[in-house]
């Protein structure tokens, strides 16, 4: 639509040029506007002259003075004497001194009216004939248009350029309500944070830009598709692992209990004690083994959220409590409200990082029979706190589960923006979960 | 004689929770497939589902009791401990119990999902208190009467006992028997507990039914 009129506008134009060019050659044909060809011709029709007399003359002026309307002529004779005029408005003298001719040719050369002067007939005994025509006569053609037909012109160029104007504020201003259109449509997120498709209306230039983003949609959604897909095999693939791994752990398990359960020497308990530990040490490094390779190809699932931290923390040891309490520790809790009670954490991910700090501190730590959990607050950041009495880090382990218990404490700390420290001597371990404020 | 619906399809350890389950006293019927579980959910009081089972999984099945019937325990049990499968099964299910697990825990479970649901209509022995669990009528046993507890009292003492060996937060106790968020530093729940303890308590001032975990929370253990 706006380009039609952006169309009929050139239309307009060129029909304005046309005419234009149309009245500038009619002009042309109908009076001969060179300055050289006028002085030409004149000078021939003097020369042409016989018979010289005051009528012939008269005759002569009267013919050129149909021609150029706006001329004046006169006739300055042999003797020096003004004998014809046509058309002069000033003041001529009526005898011609030689220093009067001289002056007024020099007066008149180049300048205004344009002159000519020329002698009569093959000789100069008749005396000259002058020709004098306003040089505005001349105009060039478009000033004589204007001056013609200016009134109709001016309004129709004002016209069509105002008709311009307005045509190209609402062309302009519908593709920039499109373009702006377009750029919210692309803005707009649908529930998985991927863009929408784009409803195209018109199969313009734009409409063609909004198919291809479309078109790119379509294939980010497909990407994203193809991603969920293997995300989804490969946290099928491991679960389906660990529970064939834990399938005949469960059957040991059984059999272990069974044996437990018949007349058994003291040695056989011992035995079957040491074969329930390592089948639950097998079971913690296989869920440790599944969540650290999930979390080494960013494929742990993380959900972040604002929870109580305090409330959080105090709930996970509600449930190790018991656990401590049968291997007889001394616990002590001091979980204080801190400034920001709200963490943005995953609580899954959270509730695993205790897991695996209390786990340790059962396992590594059993020697110091103590556990103490508590908040801190410092200048510069908040944290909680487990403290333990055991052996340290360097020197607890004989076994050396805990590497990879950590590694994975690590990664989801980090993984949360949280930030971690350990302190570990021979007297015990602080392992501080920090946010910075 | 509580009556359990157990469905696994690995013979071994189906057989030994079986054995295990039977030896405690419970009635089982075992499973290998959860296809014609409709035939036996309207006469049981609990029901134990693999996860992992040939043809129905056992999410399916799962959803399909609770559809069926909503007020039969359903205690999950699974080798995929991914945090995936636990929500999925803790969606409809009532409890989730990773393998290996010890007989005495998947027990306890059981024992703790049959007093939630009601189905225990058992005399619990608490120090000197005997408690109807089922109408929650308590019974002082040194001297023969029953201590009448008063609104918030009654349903706190009966968070507990549903609750029986879990400690509890304040936050939870007050969300579980209020409704309501707990909100820092309300005082009362602290004030419920007191009176609660001066009905139920020998000696109010050296609580042992309701035991204060320092820091962390109380606990009624049985």
């Amino acid at each position: 639509m706006a380009i039609l009129l952006i169309f009929l506008i050139q239309i307009v134009y060129a029909t304005i040029g046309t005419v234009l060019v149309r009245i500038t050659e009619n002009t042309n044909d109908q009076e001969l506007t060179d300055y050289d060809a006028i002085e030409e011709k004149w000078q021939e029709d003097a020369n042409h002259l016989q018979n010289i007399s005051r009528v012939q003359i008269h005759q002569h002026f009267i013919k050129w003075k149909q021609q150029y309307p706006k001329a004046s002529m006169f006739w300055v004779d042999e003797s020096g004497f003004l004998a014809e005029q046509v058309g002069v408005h000033d003041d001529l003298p009526s005898e011609w001194s030689s220093t009067f001719t001289a002056k007024f040719i020099k007066k008149r050369y180049g300048g205004d009216p344009f002159t000519v002067i020329t002698f009569i007939g093959k000789n100069e005994m008749n005396g000259f004939i002058v020709l004098e025509i306003p040089r505005s006569t001349f105009q060039p053609p478009l000033q004589k248009i204007y001056s013609h037909y200016g009134d109709i012109l001016l309004i129709v160029v004002v016209l069509t350029i105002f008709l311009f104007i307005t045509i190209s504020f609402l062309f302009f201003r519908g593709i920039r309500k499109r373009l702006l259109q377009l750029q919210e449509a692309m803005m707009l997120r649908d529930v998985d944070s991927l863009p929408l498709q784009i409803d195209v209306k018109k199969n313009d230039e734009i409409g063609q830009l909004e198919e291809t983003f479309n078109q790119m949609v379509c294939e980010l959604r497909e990407s994203k598709q193809r991603e969920r897909e293997e995300e989804k095999l490969r946290r099928e693939l491991i679960a389906n692992l660990s529970h064939d791994l834990r399938t005949p752990l469960t059957k040991m398990s059984a059999q272990t209990y069974s044996i437990a359960k018949g007349n058994i020497t003291q040695e056989t308990k011992q035995a079957i004690n040491i074969l329930e530990t390592s089948i639950l040490d097998i079971d913690r490094l296989i869920e440790n083994l599944m969540s650290y390779t999930l979390l080494m190809a960013s494929k742990y699932k993380i959900e972040r959220k604002e929870i109580d931290i305090v409330r959080y923390v105090r709930e996970c040891l509600a449930s190790w409590y018991p656990a401590f309490e049968k291997q007889e520790f001394e616990i002590e809790v001091e979980l204080y409200p801190l400034e920001n009670n709200k963490w943005l954490v995953d609580p899954v991910w959270l509730g695993r990082i205790i897991d695996n700090l209390l786990q340790n501190v059962i396992r590594h730590a059993r020697s110091g029979q103590y556990i103490k959990v508590k908040t801190e607050s410092a200048d510069r950041y908040e944290a909680f706190v487990i403290i333990d009495r055991g052996k340290g880090m360097k020197n607890a382990s004989n076994e050396k589960g805990a590497g990879i218990g950590l590694s994975i404490v690590d990664m989801m700390v980090k993984g949360m923006e949280l930030e971690w420290d350990i302190e570990s001597s021979e007297h015990g371990t602080i392992i501080k979960i920090k946010k910075y404020k | 004689m509580f009556h359990v619906l157990y469905i696994e399809d690995e013979s071994d350890i189906g057989s030994w929770v079986t054995k295990d389950l039977t030896e405690r006293g419970y009635n089982v019927t075992w499973l290998k497939s959860g296809e014609d579980v409709d035939k036996y959910i309207s006469n049981v009081d609990i029901v134990i589902l693999d996860v992992m089972l040939p043809g129905l999984d056992g999410f399916s099945i799962g959803k399909r009791i609770k559809n069926k019937k909503g007020n039969l325990p359903v205690l999950m049990l699974s080798a995929r401990t991914t945090v995936e499968d636990k929500i999925e099964g803790l969606s409809f299910a009532d409890d989730y119990l990773t393998k290996p697990f010890h007989p005495d825990e998947m027990v306890a479970r059981v024992e703790v999902l049959l007093r939630r649901f009601q189905k225990n209509d058992e005399i619990l022995e608490l120090s000197h208190l005997g408690i109807y669990t089922k109408d929650m009528k308590v019974v002082n046993n040194n001297t023969g009467g029953e201590i009448q507890l008063t609104g918030k009292q009654y349903y706190l003492f009966q968070y507990f006992i549903r609750h029986l060996n879990q400690i509890l937060t304040k936050e939870q106790l007050y969300e579980g028997v209020w409704g309501e968020t707990y909100i820092e530093g309300d005082k009362t729940l602290m004030v419920h507990i007191r009176f609660l303890r001066e009905k139920i308590e020998e000696n109010p001032a050296k609580p042992t039914i309701i035991e204060t975990i320092r820091g962390i929370g109380y606990r009624v253990k049985a």
